[in-house]
């Protein structure tokens, strides 16, 4: 029952189908099997460590200086999208020109950000958040609530997009009604 | 109308950068539901995407991409500053209500990947004038958006109470954003191929007399 419980919560969480964050990267991750691995793997590297520099920023700025949080956010993010290509052309130099375009897709996105701000903001109201497990956590469950509802969007990916579909509707209008609908059932779990 | 001039209009009706492109949607889906909040996204977005997509298109063409995407993000963070401080002394009760998607717009794809894809190939007047017409693109959607969510959701025009008979409540919710949205996108398709459609009979019926 808690196993339940705690899918639930984790439902109801997840910021693409609450918030709509990261929908079109999502999109594209739900493609094929290997953009939604290669997507997801990155958005989940970016929001984790994402989120542990977000509470290096926050707990060194002043809550007066609240407005600079996106520039230091987006410094963090750029240091890490640079420093990531440049890992994995010293290390997987092969595979590079595959794995870049998931790094350019994954770094400056609305689910990367929006996952910083949210548990940001969250962290602001509850002070029992403002710690560095907690961020760690988030971002991490952020990254799986990505994972989750790109699987939940690849297995109807082929219906959505078949000669069935009315042509104006085929791909992402119905991919969009598709998701409106598992939100539907997400907010009812609320 | 010749070709060039149909690329600086597109941003309108035939590429639409939400309808067509899916670019910058979460705002339209979570705070799409009510005129005031669209009308601070519109400003926020046509004030931060202009201004950083101008400034951008001075940033050297010879820095690798990465470089190149991380200063116009840079760009756009300190562009935002100024816009959110203006906006907090206009629209102070609707920047609080916008929250997140206020800042996201800031990263928004039209300034981070459309910019080096698009706006930054083209010369710089033409540039200027297709981003306008992008803008303007975005901002119909939004206001049609706002209008027809508040309209069924809340039974309201800007706050203003309307004499409408059925609400529809889920509208006013994300998932009924999703939902406005994909039919939005459906029919916007159909009247653009419904168009060229027209177009191209019109185009063979000149050419056969032509001939």
């Amino acid at each position: 029952m808690h196993l339940v419980n705690d899918l639930i919560v984790f439902l109801a969480a997840n910021l693409i189908l609450s918030q709509a964050l990261g929908i079109s990267t999502m999109f594209i991750a739900a493609g094929s099997r290997r953009n939604l691995v290669g997507t997801a793997c990155c958005i989940m590297v970016f929001t984790t460590v994402g989120t542990m520099a977000a509470y290096l920023i926050d707990s060194a700025l002043p809550s007066r200086l609240s407005d600079l949080r996106l520039l230091f956010y987006t410094l963090a993010i750029g240091v890490m999208y640079i420093g990531s290509l440049g890992a994995v052309y010293s290390i997987k130099r092969l595979d590079f020109a595959v794995i870049r375009k998931y790094i350019h897709l994954s770094a400056f996105n609305c689910a990367v950000m929006g996952t910083l701000f949210t548990i940001s903001n969250k962290a602001r109201s509850d002070s029992s958040l403002m710690n560095f497990a907690e961020y760690l956590k988030f971002g991490f469950e952020a990254g799986l609530g990505f994972i989750t509802a790109a699987l939940i969007l690849t297995a109807a990916y082929r219906k959505l997009n078949s000669s069935k579909v009315p042509a104006s509707f085929r791909g992402f209008p119905a991919m969009l009604v598709y998701t409106g609908i598992i939100s539907m059932a997400v907010y009812s779990l609320k | 109308m010749n070709e060039n001039k149909r690329s600086v209009f597109a941003g309108i009706l035939g590429d639409n950068a939400v309808l067509s492109g899916l670019m910058v949607i979460s705002p339209v889906i979570v705070c799409g539901d009510h005129i005031r909040n669209a009308l601070v996204l519109i400003y926020a977005f046509s004030t931060i995407t202009f201004l950083s997509v101008v400034i951008s298109s001075f940033v050297p063409r010879k820095l690798s991409y990465a470089v190149k995407i991380m200063i116009y993000a840079v760009i756009s963070s300190l562009v935002y500053l100024p816009v959110r401080t203006a906006a907090d002394t206009f629209f102070p009760d609707s920047v609080d209500r916008i929250g997140i998607y206020f800042p996201l717009l800031a990263v928004n794809s039209f300034i981070v990947f459309q910019s080096e894809v698009k706006f930054f190939r083209m010369p710089r007047g033409k540039m200027t004038l297709s981003l306008i017409f992008y803008i303007i693109g975005f901002d119909a959607v939004m206001l049609i958006t706002a209008f027809i969510r508040e309209l069924f959701a809340y039974g309201t025009i800007n706050s203003k109470m309307a004499d409408v008979d059925t609400l529809i409540s889920g509208l006013g919710e994300p998932f009924g954003g999703f939902i406005f949205l994909g039919l939005m996108c459906g029919v916007y398709r159909k009247i653009r191929s419904m168009a060229s459609r027209s177009k191209n009979s019109a185009r063979g019926e000149t050419d056969a007399s032509g001939k």
